[in-house]
């Protein structure tokens, strides 16, 4: 009896929650946008920080009336679906988001995911923002990705150049996590950084992303003794611990990434023995960031409870669909029309103090413009903050 | 070379006690515990709440590590694993209970303790050195001597008691054992909250160095089977001997074989397939345990 | 083999739920994202009869996402880098695959329960690592932009049609997928109900046993161990196909435990467990989408209650009603 009372609640419970139709709350019509990506499982931490600036901004702008696009205003719904990782998952995250008739979709987080959902994201008339840095996923054929951060490629280069000319760094390492993302991250780097006539000393170093002792990895990169480290696609759970082994080791030089981290997550994790550590971040140091931009982490931490620092590159997607929509009404529905707006879309960077605009750029890496412009910002952490070390830009 | 072989002794005492708690768990009732790394994790977020967010002295915050995985596991065991463990036909069925509890944990994790990584203070400054030939902070020292210790205390307990003694009987043969007098219930329920909190002891210690985040449940699981599998199934010594044996190969693999770069893991994972290949029992398990 | 009317009349409805209740619920509730999920279904389901075959002979196989990420890269690099048609590739994917299975059987399968299982744990881990370090994968960048299966004709008249030239290639993903899907069970029913098949039950309950009266235990080994590792290629080569792309983490550890815990759900001593148990576990998480941040939760509750209880997997629930069917 037991048994088929347990059958019969479950079965209920699933048939309930798949035919439970999505509930609109309030008396706008509402413009649903995607998220595709990782909230659950080991990488959770990538997938939750851009869900929650998503959530973040939508919510605001609803308790503010709503998004006006051409004639109607609208209340912005996020709608996300956990890939856990796993690039089958993400496909099928991709078709529900088709089949909730959405555009638009910010995500997902990896190389692979990216990659899986091309053919569902085009056959469905899908325009999706990865996380992801794989060229061949903006370059022509492929017509519906859009970078939507700054790829290591392009901030490889500027930190490296920066770094020779104000520090005189003349020898670099790399050391990477054995997986797809950071090994391809690394390879970028060793070039760019050759290209530039930096001596490369050490570049086949890797570890495995469950490495709970960094000792031994960094040993052997130590001897090398370069002007410069660079941990290549770190994840922000491992960029403490390596900044932390490296110090204890003895390390004098400077040590840097092209992800984005989070000031906390140093602070708890390596303390002062992370000053120095560069890396790249939005537009949250208190120069740069705009009334907007402060709002914007005031309501994400009355949400969440803590900001997330990795949000400060993740803010801008959502912006870039909204505001692209307003200057062309009519891609709401049809992204041929929204990829032809992005070739002359420009707008405000509302989340930056000073005249930057929101635009699409990738000419130079890509041959089509198909990557949101958001200002290189390089931070380098400084007892518990990130402070500004330069900004640039991507073309 | 003395930076190798610190480095292996370290990771060598980390990884036994990891695979302690997996091997006693598994002795005791053939359950291969997917859910080993998840309260490995609970107990390092255990520890950071107390000691890094409420500033509780660092023993008793341990403590409290350890006493939370140990109900959580006399809980699970009693309500989940022993009725399905009399419930069924195969006893593997109890790998699909474990995989649900490390999925159940892993998402608990998230709710409670949320997705970034956590770190605590630093027990002790400074760092070690001799010489640049060997570097070892103290911080890391310290909890390799604590690690050793507790691991000679488990061994101690399981010889000297008479809870232990009844642990190994039950190990040994559970029917001949409670045709001995021992309440087999009792003591699986009180084996498999040991478990659980050598789990939770290790996450406590550990989350000093390395911090804790949610992703690390999975691959410490794995990590620890790995463990359990070269010393053989089981057996306490042969955990202890695993966890040894793959802290050094880690430590002289990633220094000796740095110059493969990429591969080196892979070659790790090989030989360790070709040892398992040459001794099917690991080092010293039961021949199928 | 006598089939009763009653096994006769399940398996007519069942062919024709998927092939034509399928899509005409899919079309009449217009949820066309179902398809995938399906196709997903019925290819995992195919990798996880494989892992079904080897606990056939006593085995707890961890090692089935190795085999199905090799058949998804044999599938790929033949297609993409020799121009094969995907169709010669999908069996040679799977034949790959069973050829590594032999190699590593070999030494591997003379292991039992724990060592067994880990060792194939590590196996996953192994070949995910390899296709990290080696050229012709293409390293960590994958293999990505992989063509559509293209048509096949024998004399001119169309035998399969390309799917490059379709504007929705979901339906025929989707009957493919089913195709292959049946395939695989109808050979895994007939295998079991074979001399093989009562072989294989002998060797489970005692390998020395089975041995002692003459049966080669080593050779059933590597021939079961090989056929469940030709179902994971296929499985494999399918998915790369549908994504078009592969990569190291296409399949890995969490896939592999996923495959086993498939079989576990649907009930070891049921042909059509895994079946069932794929459906479950991947179509439930997809059901369970609206919960958002509680998805994980309450997906994890429920395997643990259905584990509670019914140990002995989903489709024991007929026994325990008497044992009727």
């Amino acid at each position: 009896m037991q048994r088929r009372t347990l059958m019969k609640t479950v079965l209920t419970a699933v048939t309930l929650s798949a035919l439970q139709a999505t509930t609109a709350f309030a008396e706008n019509p509402v413009l649903k946008i995607g998220f595709v990506g990782v909230t659950s499982g080991p990488a959770a931490a990538w997938g939750i920080s851009n869900q929650r600036s998503m959530e973040t901004r939508a919510a605001w702008i609803n308790e503010t009336g709503g998004y006006t696009i051409g004639d109607t205003t609208y209340d912005i719904e996020i709608v996300s679906f956990d890939d856990q990782k796993d690039p089958k998952r993400a496909i099928a995250g991709m078709e529900k988001m088709a089949q909730e008739g959405i555009h638009y979709v910010v995500g997902p987080n990896v190389d692979d995911g990216a990659a899986a959902v091309r053919p569902v994201a085009e056959s469905n008339g899908i325009m999706y923002f990865p996380y992801a840095f794989p060229k061949s996923l903006y370059q022509a054929p492929a017509s519906n990705a859009i970078l939507g951060m700054v790829a290591n490629y392009q901030s490889g280069p500027a930190i490296y150049k920066y770094l020779m000319e104000e520090k005189g760094i003349k020898t670099v390492a790399f050391i990477a996590a054995n997986e797809s993302d950071p090994l391809s991250q690394r390879d970028g780097g060793v070039e760019a950084a050759k290209a530039l006539g930096l001596e490369v000393v050490s570049d086949n170093v890797t570890y495995q992303v469950d490495t709970i002792d960094f000792t031994p990895v960094l040993t052997p990169v130590m001897r090398a003794q370069p002007d410069l480290l660079v941990l290549s696609g770190v994840s922000p759970a491992n960029a403490p611990q390596l900044i932390r082994s490296a110090r204890e080791l003895g390390f004098q030089g400077l040590i840097s990434t092209e992800t984005a981290q989070d000031a906390g997550v140093l602070a708890e994790g390596a303390g002062d023995l992370a000053n120095g550590f560069i890396s790249v971040g939005g537009a949250s140091t208190p120069e740069l960031a705009s009334p907007m931009m402060n709002e914007f982490v005031q309501r994400y931490t009355d949400m969440f409870g803590e900001y997330n620092d990795e949000s400060n590159t993740k803010v801008y997607a959502l912006e870039y669909i909204l505001e692209t929509l307003k200057a062309n009404p009519a891609a709401i529905d049809d992204v041929t029309a929204f990829q032809a707006t992005m070739d002359t879309f420009e707008a405000p960077n509302p989340y930056m103090n000073g005249d930057a605009k929101l635009r699409y750029v990738g000419m130079t890496s890509f041959g089509q413009k198909r990557q949101v412009a958001v200002p290189l910002v390089v931070n380098v952490y400084q007892d518990g903050a990130f402070e500004t070390l330069f900004v640039a830009e991507v073309d | 070379m003395e930076q190798i072989l610190a480095n292996g002794v370290y990771l060598g005492s980390q990884y036994a006690m990891i695979a302690l708690g997996l091997t006693l768990i598994f002795a005791l009732m053939n359950v291969l515990n997917f859910a080993h790394g998840q309260m490995y994790v609970i107990g390092g977020f255990v520890t950071y709440t107390f000691y890094g967010q409420w500033g509780v002295p660092f023993v008793l915050a341990l403590v409290m590590s350890c006493v939370t995985l140990a109900i959580l596991g006399a809980l699970i065991e009693k309500f989940l694993f022993a009725p399905v463990i009399k419930g069924s036909a195969r006893e593997e069925s109890t790998m699909l209970l474990a995989a649900g509890i490390a999925f159940l944990l892993d998402a608990l994790i998230l709710i409670i303790f949320g997705e970034k990584q956590r770190g605590v203070p630093k027990i002790v400054n400074g760092v070690f050195n001799y010489d640049f030939r060997l570097i070892m902070p103290y911080d890391r020292i310290l909890v390799c001597v604590l690690a050793i210790l507790s691991v000679v205390a488990f061994i101690a307990l399981m010889q000297y008691t008479k809870t232990g003694r009844a642990l190994r009987a039950l190990a040994q043969d559970r029917t001949a054992a409670q045709l001995m007098g021992v309440n087999v219930d009792r003591y699986s329920m009180i084996g498999f909250a040991l478990g659980a909190m050598l789990a939770g002891l290790v996450g406590g210690l550990l989350v000093t160095i390395t911090g804790v985040n949610l992703g690390m449940g999975g691959p410490t699981s794995i990590k620890a089977f790995m463990m359990v599998m070269i010393g053989g199934a089981g057996v306490i010594s042969g955990a202890i001997w695993g966890g040894i044996i793959l802290g050094f190969m880690e430590a002289i693999g990633l220094a000796v074989l740095s110059q493969y770069g990429d591969i080196t893991y892979l070659l790790i994972f090989i030989s360790l397939m070709i040892f398992l290949a040459i001794r099917p029992q690991g080092l010293m398990g039961k021949p199928w345990g | 083999m006598g089939f009763s009317a009653r096994q006769l009349i399940g398996v007519g409805l069942f062919l024709f739920a998927i092939f034509v209740g399928v899509p005409l619920i899919i079309g009449a509730t217009g949820r066309w994202d179902f398809y995938f999920t399906l196709t997903s279904v019925a290819l995992l389901a195919i990798a996880s009869a494989g892992v079904w075959l080897t606990f056939y002979i006593g085995r707890i196989n961890i090692g089935q996402g190795a085999f199905a990420l090799i058949g998804a890269y044999v599938s790929a690099i033949l297609v993409v880098k020799a121009g094969w048609s995907f169709w010669v590739s999908l069996p040679a994917a799977g034949l790959f695959a069973a050829l590594i299975a032999v190699l590593i059987g070999l030494p591997i399968l003379r292991l039992r329960g724990v060592y067994f299982a880990m060792i194939t744990l590590v196996l996953t881990q192994v070949v995910t690592l390899t296709a990290l370090a080696l050229p012709i994968t293409n390293g960590a960048k994958g293999i990505s932009s992989i063509p559509l299966p293209s048509g096949v004709s024998l004399f001119g008249i169309p035998l399969l049609p390309d799917f490059a030239a379709m504007g929705n290639t979901k339906l025929a993903f989707y009957y493919t997928a089913c195709i292959l899907m049946i395939a695989t069970y109808a050979a895994l029913y007939r295998l079991v109900n074979s001399r093989l098949g009562h072989l294989c039950r002998s060797m489970q309950q005692n390998e020395e046993l089975a041995s002692s009266i003459g049966v080669n235990i080593a050779y059933i080994r590597i021939v079961i161990f090989a056929i469940s590792s030709f179902f994971g290629g296929i499985g494999g080569a399918m998915f790369g196909s549908i994504a078009q792309s592969v990569y190291p983490s296409s399949f890995q550890v969490a896939d592999s435990v996923n495959f086993m815990l498939n079989c576990f759900l649907g009930g070891l001593g049921y042909v059509f467990g895994p079946m069932l148990g794929t459906l479950v576990l991947y179509f439930g998480w997809d059901l369970l989408f609206e919960f958002g941040k509680y998805q994980m939760l309450i997906y994890a509750t429920i395997l643990i209650l259905i584990i509670r209880f019914l140990p002995n997997g989903l489709l024991s629930v007929r026994i325990g009603k008497g044992g009727g069917k």
